[in-house]
């Protein structure tokens, strides 16, 4: 314990503005609108809106340059990433953003099908 | 005429009166001497009174210190641990972001920042130590915060951000003093009605205003409110009552200390109280100070020589640290593209972001999705590896594994 009175400046500090006060107390979204790997971008044209909050404007600066998933979002912006899909969703409802569902993977062709090609292989061939 | 001088009555007289004369004279002396005996013995009572209540001063005096200190080593262990605890909550939150328990995270972290702020308002008091000291930070941050740390925050609404900063000393104190303010504000008006919160600059600083809806407070409550307000004197907590009151007193020293002023004594628009801190210009400062782009140093990969969690020189922000997620999906050919400070910054006072391909999934058209080039050596090695790797996968599986999907 010291005795000074003005420490100094600690260098591993929590953040100044908690995630719960960023989301205003508001319950995590359940609905799976928002993935990890939605992809959001920002509208060429943003509505007028009230001043966003810091965060958001951070949220649109990091988008405005193409495509980012959800879970890069919260790796840049160091938010939890269940806080990011509200403010995400805040801003798609308001329409500065909007999101685009992931590629999809190559869908792994069916085996039934495969075997009943196989099956009228044989039949003809066999 | 004679028949007096026969008279013994006369003579009598005649030897009684200086007799009675003297004795007169002695009474009066003894009288005065009696009368200085007593002047003497009140002196010496006054005195005797006067050491009895300077010592029942000094060891109240005494007293009092020996609680402060008490007081103050204790909350100076509960302050550490509660922001121990939040640094741990925080990384908690980071790493089970998309989980469920996320929900009871935040709510624990509220917790754990209520708590925090009593530890802190009762170090005041015993005039120990504030906390963590921050770095500059916008106005509208520190009122965020302030907010985080009351029960019903979510009663509080924020009304107007402002392009004002305040320096890093007044940060927590006026926090601090907020939060004290708004938990008046929200413990003494109806749960349903809401706190707002205005900032105003003006010509002397900026003014935070904080208007609620509840009851007021009648004339004797303001005088009280106003002398612990303004009171230069330490705060004693012995004089807080019971049951105690922390709030004015606090807010009171910490105004003293640090500078600014807090009034209590309008009414505000909704019938409530109307709460004003004023913050001269010398805490204050302007956003702009030169951050490191945030943008840019979240997508590089930090070089080694920079450690995580270790503040980047020069860096403002108290953010620097590697991106906690690896970004599923990233193209390998993303290589740390050259940091360049960038110099513009939008409207809110954030740093512009660049067009960059590096950030995005999906590249837009006009960037170049070609492979940077890399030299012989990293070539080389790469290679290597790929050869390692397949060579140490081939003896891995070759007889366990091999065949099972054909079958």
């Amino acid at each position: 314990m010291t005795p000074d009175d003005e420490p100094e400046l600690e260098h591993e500090a929590a953040e100044l503005v908690r995630p719960y006060v960023i989301t205003n107390g508001r319950d995590l979204l359940d609905g799976s609108e928002f993935s990890l790997i939605t992809l959001v971008t920002v509208h060429a044209e943003p509505p007028r809106t009230k001043p966003l909050d810091p965060e958001k404007l951070r949220l649109l600066e990091l988008c405005s340059g193409g495509f980012l998933s959800v879970a890069e979002i919260a790796g840049h912006t160091r938010l939890p990433v269940g806080v990011v899909k509200i403010l995400v969703a805040d801003l798609a409802r308001e329409g500065h953003l909007y999101s685009r569902a992931p590629i999809p993977s190559a869908q792994l062709v069916d085996r039934k099908i495969l075997e009943e090609v196989l099956n009228g292989l044989q039949a003809r061939f066999g | 005429m004679t028949q007096y001088f026969q008279d013994p009555a006369l003579w009598g007289l005649i030897a009684g009166t200086p007799v009675a004369a003297t004795a007169i004279i002695r009474g009066r002396k003894k009288i005065s001497e009696l009368r200085a005996e007593k002047a003497e013995l009140k002196q010496h009572y006054a005195n005797l009174e006067h050491h009895y209540t300077e010592a029942v001063e000094e060891a109240k005096d005494r007293a009092e210190e020996a609680t402060k200190t008490t007081l103050k080593s204790a909350m100076r262990t509960l302050q550490g641990l509660a922001s121990e605890q939040q640094l741990a909550i925080s990384k908690l939150q980071e790493t089970y972001g998309e989980h469920k328990i996320l929900q009871d995270l935040l709510d624990i972290d509220h917790m754990n920042s209520q708590f925090a702020r009593r530890a802190q308002s009762i170090a005041v008091l015993c005039d120990g130590w504030l906390g963590r000291r921050r770095h500059n930070a916008s106005l509208y941050d520190v009122v965020r915060s302030a907010k985080g740390r009351i029960r019903h925050f979510t009663r509080v609404e924020i009304r107007s951000q402002s392009n004002f900063a305040i320096v890093s000393r007044a940060v927590e104190p006026v926090a601090l003093v907020l939060a004290e303010l708004l938990d008046n504000a929200t413990s003494y008006s109806a749960p349903e009605t809401m706190i707002e919160i205005n900032i105003r600059p003006v010509p002397k600083g900026v003014c935070i205003v904080v208007d609620d809806a509840g009851v007021g407070m009648n004339e004797e409550e303001k005088a009280r409110a106003a002398q612990l307000l303004s009171s230069e004197n330490s705060a004693s907590v012995s004089s807080l009552g019971n049951p105690p009151q922390f709030g004015f007193t606090v807010m009171g020293v910490l105004a003293a200390r640090y500078g600014f002023t807090v009034s209590v004594d309008s009414t505000s628009p909704y019938g409530g109280v109307r709460a004003v801190v004023l913050l001269p210009d010398d805490l204050l400062t302007s956003l702009h100070e030169p951050e490191e782009s945030p943008a840019v140093a979240a997508s590089a990969p930090l070089p080694p020589e920079h450690p995580p969690g270790q503040p980047a020189p020069g860096g403002a922000a108290p953010a620097p640290r590697a991106p906690a997620y690896p970004a599923p999906g990233r193209q390998p050919m993303e290589q740390p593209a050259p940091v360049q400070p960038i110099a513009e910054t939008t409207a809110g006072g954030l740093p512009k972001r660049r067009r960059r391909g590096a950030i995005s999934i999906v590249p837009t058209q006009t960037e170049s999705t070609e492979t940077p080039a890399r030299d012989s050596a990293t070539t080389a090695s790469v290679m290597g590896a790929f050869q390692r790797g397949t060579q140490s996968g081939r003896r891995s599986t070759n007889a366990s594994n091999e065949g099972h999907e054909v079958q």
